[in-house]
């Protein structure tokens, strides 16, 4: 990092920080800290979901994936609008007219006090170890890339979030977000410019998106269907809407965007807006990964590009086993690179057999290139690294750092750091809300005054910031990152959502029928996730399906012989 | 139980007159975007 790298570094998270206690002046009532009085506009509330949901490691992480695995990813997302759709008509109404501060609390007016504390607890445990990852993505990588210390970056990062959240609560969330969302907006439109500008000069950007998508790079939609398939049309569309359903009919830290809206409509609006605009961004993130592959087409590529396990396997002990390995890996790089040119050079002579040929020999250089670089992973595991070894969370900031100039690299940790922080913001003010309003107020102190709550509201937004700081190493064990996220979201949201389909649309379903089913949905999933290959995307499905199931059987068997329709409890 | 859906009446949307308009507008834009996405695949595979 350069001085003007950090200039703007510096700046922009100053800026972030004293936005954020500007805007937060006033939150002085509970309503006001948790819920934003309910005067948010609806493209504040849709910024603040996007940039909630677009933490640091759908940039790091997200193109990495794409370099490696092409943009089928983006099928991920398919099931959102859909999803969005559902929640507007039903959620959204639900929860403004109930006037509650968290969707758990709907549940206790509806089914009982139990049901509402177990859901409470599954929100909490789920988003608790999410949140230590939205914070260890950025540490980590930018600890191998710069040599930062992780514990020191996890540190620096939570206690600006932790000043600003605890002073402003909600209201200062959702308006950073707005401005750390244009922030982040306006750095992906300079990397990808700047991508295509470090292009060699006789590749047209034309050539370049050619020579990802003959490459596989560009599969944003694959129809093949498979169970154990984590990405293709089916399972975005099915597994992915009901993933959409459960993170943002389910999820406070959703949940509660939507919640400060000044009405249904401008609720409903946030939701629609947040579904059009999503997939966009993710193909563009993704492209952005694309075009990074292409650029190393041209430049020499490291095999593994995790910096400090490379430098390790080249040590003179594992030299015998390195060796032919990248000797392997730099004849199929050599290949590549041929290939790649004689297509360009077919494609503008307009000889489209000799591209026919250049584009088999590219492909097959290309497989011999990704063959490398998985022996290159093996290597890594084998000799001491980590175990399931991948280094796709390193492949864009290396680019970055390496080949953008001074200003633009400062440009785009600000936007990680960014997205870092209105990610963790606002999952660390629904951990609050939660364990205030669902846990101690229902549970501890039924009837304190406003400003105790208040008070507890801020010492619990402290801590779970701490919490977040102190758990953020987990991690490490956890391969890509934004996989990780989204697993450990499907291990609970399934059973989440099951229980408040329940609730909206089971009027016979009883208390005790929900809660079983609740277990009996959590039992499914991780019975699922221990015992079968099936992709975490359908955990979602089962879980949410054995909870309707469950409930509506236990509510059945239960059931009082006088029971009337619609009064069971 | 759901409160009652009466108590707290729904705004039109702003715009195409019915919720039911926007929503149907929204599955359409999804529907696009998946076509794009395809012929995107295709143009470039």
């Amino acid at each position: 990092m350069r001085p003007l790298d950090w200039a703007v570094l510096v700046g922009s998270l100053a800026s972030i920080i004293a936005y954020g206690l500007y805007r937060g002046r006033g939150s002085n009532t509970v309503d006001r800290y948790l819920l934003a009085g309910k005067s948010m506009p609806w493209y504040a509330m849709a910024l603040s979901i996007m940039a909630t949901q677009a933490s640091a490691i759908t940039f790091i992480s997200t193109t990495g994936q794409s370099y490696v695995d092409g943009m089928r990813f983006v099928q991920f997302y398919f099931g959102m609008p859909l999803a969005m759709v559902a929640l507007s008509a039903t959620a959204v109404p639900i929860f403004h007219r109930a006037k509650v501060y968290t969707a758990y609390q709907y549940l206790e007016n509806r089914f009982d006090a139990k049901t509402r504390a177990l859901a409470s607890l599954i929100f909490l445990m789920q988003r608790g170890l999410s949140v230590g990852l939205t914070f260890y993505a950025p540490a980590i990588v930018l600890s191998v890339i710069f040599g930062w210390p992780d514990r020191l970056t996890t540190l620096i990062i939570g206690v600006t979030v932790v000043l600003y959240t605890v002073t402003g609560g909600i209201r200062t969330v959702t308006w950073t977000d707005v401005q750390q969302m244009m922030i982040i907006l306006f750095g992906l439109v300079v990397a990808l410019v700047m991508i295509v500008l470090l292009l060699p000069r006789q590749i047209t950007f034309l050539d370049a998106v050619h020579l990802a998508g003959s490459a596989g790079k560009l599969n944003a939609v694959t129809f093949h269907f498979d169970w154990n398939d984590r990405y293709n049309l089916w399972s975005g569309l099915i597994g992915g809407m009901f993933l959409a359903l459960s993170y943002f009919g389910c999820d406070q830290s959703q949940v509660q965007r939507y919640l400060t809206g000044k009405s249904i409509a401008q609720s409903k609006l946030s939701l629609l807006f947040t579904a059009m605009a999503k997939i966009p961004m993710q193909f563009f993130i993704l492209f952005i990964g694309a075009m990074v592959f292409v650029f190393y087409i041209f430049e020499p590529a490291p095999m593994v590009f995790q910096r400090i396990e490379y430098n390790r396997i080249q040590q003179p002990e594992l030299r015998a086993r390195y060796e032919p390995i990248a000797a392997r890996y730099q004849d199929a790089y050599d290949r590549r690179k041929a290939g790649a040119l004689a297509i360009v050079e077919a494609r503008h002579s307009g000889d489209t057999r000799a591209e026919s040929e250049a584009i088999a020999n590219y492909r097959r250089a290309q497989r011999d290139v990704d063959t490398a670089r998985r022996e290159g992973a093996r290597l890594v595991e084998a000799t001491g690294g980590e175990k399931g070894f991948r280094d796709t969370n390193y492949i864009f900031l290396s680019f970055v750092t390496k080949y953008l100039p001074s200003g633009i690299v400062g440009l785009v940790i600000a936007v990680i750091l960014a997205a870092t922080m209105s990610s963790s913001s606002g999952e660390i003010n629904s951990l609050a809300t939660v364990s205030v309003v669902d846990i101690y107020k229902r549970h501890f102190r039924k009837q304190g005054s406003d400003r105790h709550y208040l008070t507890a509201s801020r010492v619990a937004t402290a801590f779970w910031g701490a919490y977040a700081v102190a758990f953020a190493g987990l991690g490490k064990h956890l391969g890509s990152l934004i996989e990780a996220v989204n697993i450990v979201g499907s291990l609970f949201y399934g059973s989440l959502l099951g229980v408040f389909v329940l609730a909206f649309f089971f009027k016979r379903v009883t208390g005790t029928g929900a809660f079983v089913g609740m277990i009996a949905g959590e039992a499914a999933i991780f019975a699922a996730f221990l015992f079968t290959g099936i992709s975490f995307l359908w955990y979602n499905v089962i879980g949410c399906v054995v909870v309707i199931a469950t409930g509506m059987a236990v509510s059945y068997v239960l059931r009082p012989a006088s029971a009337t329709p619609g009064t069971a409890r | 139980m759901p409160p009652d859906p009466r108590a707290m009446p729904d705004e039109p949307p702003p715009f195409l007159g019915t919720w039911r308009r926007v929503y149907t507008a929204v599955i359409v834009y999804l529907a696009l975007l998946i076509a794009l996405c395809y012929a995107f695949t295709r143009a470039f595979s």
